[in-house]
């Protein structure tokens, strides 16, 4: 256990390095996005917006972080892509016409039914928890944890440094 | 080595005493116990005494009289607990099942339903501490137990060196796995055993990751602890970034020092290479950034020292000198260049 344990912190320290600049060179584009487009909007609604887009922009950059070595990595980022191409597709439709009603196209990767299970909290919770056995289920919730864990303390001194 | 009656330090004294094939049988252990599967948990926790057992095998009879009493007392509830999950009886199974158990090591992975090995692994658990309590029980053992013991422990040192050649036939489709003495044999439950083995050990790492989750005994509740972990976890990351977004607005330079300033401290050995030229870029763009630049010069002069917490103090006063500057401005950034530093110092941690 004890060279598992030291492989572990080796990767997480450079998961978090790599994680923090992603992290950070993304809601540098985002600040800079913000700067040029808004004004049209109410505060609320900007700060609503923003949250949601530091949160992807979070889960991708930890996502692409991580790669597409492990299933809910690869299924995180699936996720995150398709919700931007429906919100894309979403605002070019309503332009045209509010009225007719946008069917969104789920692609489910695979649909396994069982009986319920203790562990299906758990896969709704991770991503990609959906079409995985038990065993490796297990598995992607400890490096999902560990990459959480990361992610919590690189946004949280983040928000440390900005906030005086 | 006297053979007086049995107390707790006299075992001791005949474990050191055969201490040399104990380091052996605990490299031989070493290896497949990251992977422990709980028949080896059982060979580790009374090490000692399969030492002493081996010892015997190789011809001393003579002083492990008093701590053979234990062992046999540990190895008869072993192997009982072992026949309470199957059908098979303690004695007369032992060498069929090594047999059979060769002709299964060619068998496919087929999935079967059987009893937990968890309930085996915690009843070995309070199988250590009989060992103290019985070696006060006198000596006066038949032989016919010996023999047993002795085939236990060929099959012991068998079972052994079959896990740690299972370790290495892990990677294959098919894992060949020997059963333990007195488990059913079936192909089906070998390879549900070798499955809710592999479990069962993703379990414990998971309890070693949650915090607060050793001390729950029982998967349920450790899945609902985990469940519970992963929940605050996202929840912390909404808030976190919650906050962010409110703070986001506010502070508009910030964001690129801030960036040199993170990856900088991120990367410890790369800090004067990473910083000078993003930082000279930076100073370009704006034009009243030139106080950051000095201060920026100022840190990456004092960079060296950064990694240890006791010279915060060095920064703070130094940067005190600064004040001079005047401006609000300035006096914003170099707070929240205090602040940088102090973070930093967090994230050295």
């Amino acid at each position: 256990m004890t060279t598992k344990h030291v492989i572990a912190t080796a990767h997480t320290r450079s998961i978090k390095n790599r994680f923090a600049r992603r992290f950070l060179r993304s809601l540098l584009k985002m600040k800079r996005s913000n700067r040029l487009g808004t004004g049209f909007q109410s505060n609320e609604d900007i700060r609503k917006r923003n949250t949601q887009r530091i949160k992807t922009a979070a889960d991708r950059s930890m996502a692409r972080v991580v790669g597409p070595r492990k299933i809910w990595s690869r299924a995180l980022l699936f996720k995150l892509r398709n919700r931007a191409r429906i919100q894309v597709g979403l605002r070019n439709r309503c332009l045209v016409s509010k009225k007719k009603k946008v069917q969104r196209k789920e692609k489910k990767v695979q649909v396994i039914s069982r009986e319920p299970n203790r562990a299906d909290n758990l896969r709704k919770l991770v991503p990609g928890g959906d079409s995985m056995d038990i065993c490796s289920l297990l598995e992607e919730t400890a490096h999902y944890i560990k990459c959480l864990a990361t992610q919590v303390k690189v946004m949280q001194s983040i928000a440390d440094l900005y906030s005086t | 080595m006297d053979l007086t009656t049995g107390s707790g330090p006299e075992l001791d004294e005949t474990g050191l005493d055969s201490l040399q094939l104990g380091e052996d049988i605990r490299h031989l252990i070493a290896a497949p116990s990251e992977n422990a599967s709980s028949f080896t948990a059982l060979l580790e926790l009374p090490a000692n005494q399969a030492v002493e057992l081996l010892h015997s095998d190789s011809g001393r009879k003579q002083y492990p009289n008093l701590t053979f009493p234990s062992n046999t007392a540990l190895l008869e509830r072993a192997a009982i607990f072992s026949v309470f999950h199957s059908s098979n009886s303690a004695d007369s199974s032992s060498v069929p099942s090594n047999s059979s158990s060769k002709s299964l090591e060619k068998g496919s992975a087929v999935k079967c339903e059987q009893l937990e090995t968890e309930t085996y692994l915690d009843s070995c658990q309070p199988l250590v501490s009989d060992p103290t309590v019985d070696n006060s029980a006198p000596n006066a053992r038949p032989s016919s137990k010996r023999k047993e013991r002795e085939k236990k422990v060929k099959a012991a040192s068998k079972k052994s060196k079959s896990e740690s050649s299972q370790q290495e036939e892990e990677k294959l489709p098919y894992v060949h796995v020997r059963a333990r003495r007195g488990q059913a044999t079936d192909s089906h439950s070998l390879a549900e055993r070798a499955r809710r083995e592999k479990i069962n050990q993703r379990m414990k790492l998971l309890q070693e990751l949650v915090p607060g989750c050793n001390k729950i005994s029982g998967t349920a509740l450790v899945l609902d602890e985990i469940i519970n972990h992963v929940q605050s976890l996202q929840r912390h990351v909404e808030f976190l970034s919650m906050r962010l977004a409110a703070v986001n607005p506010g502070m508009d330079f910030n964001v690129d020092s801030l960036l040199a300033a993170e990856s900088g401290s991120l990367i410890d050995s790369n800090f004067p290479n990473m910083a000078m030229p993003l930082m000279w870029p930076e100073a370009q763009v704006n034009g009243n950034r030139h106080q950051f630049q000095q201060h920026w010069q100022f840190d990456s002069l004092q960079q060296p020292v950064w990694g240890r917490e006791e010279d915060s103090h060095n920064f703070i006063t130094p940067e005190n000198s600064h004040l001079s500057y005047d401006s609000s401005a300035n006096s914003a950034s170099l707070h929240s260049n205090q602040l940088k530093m102090e973070g930093r110092m967090k994230l050295h941690q």
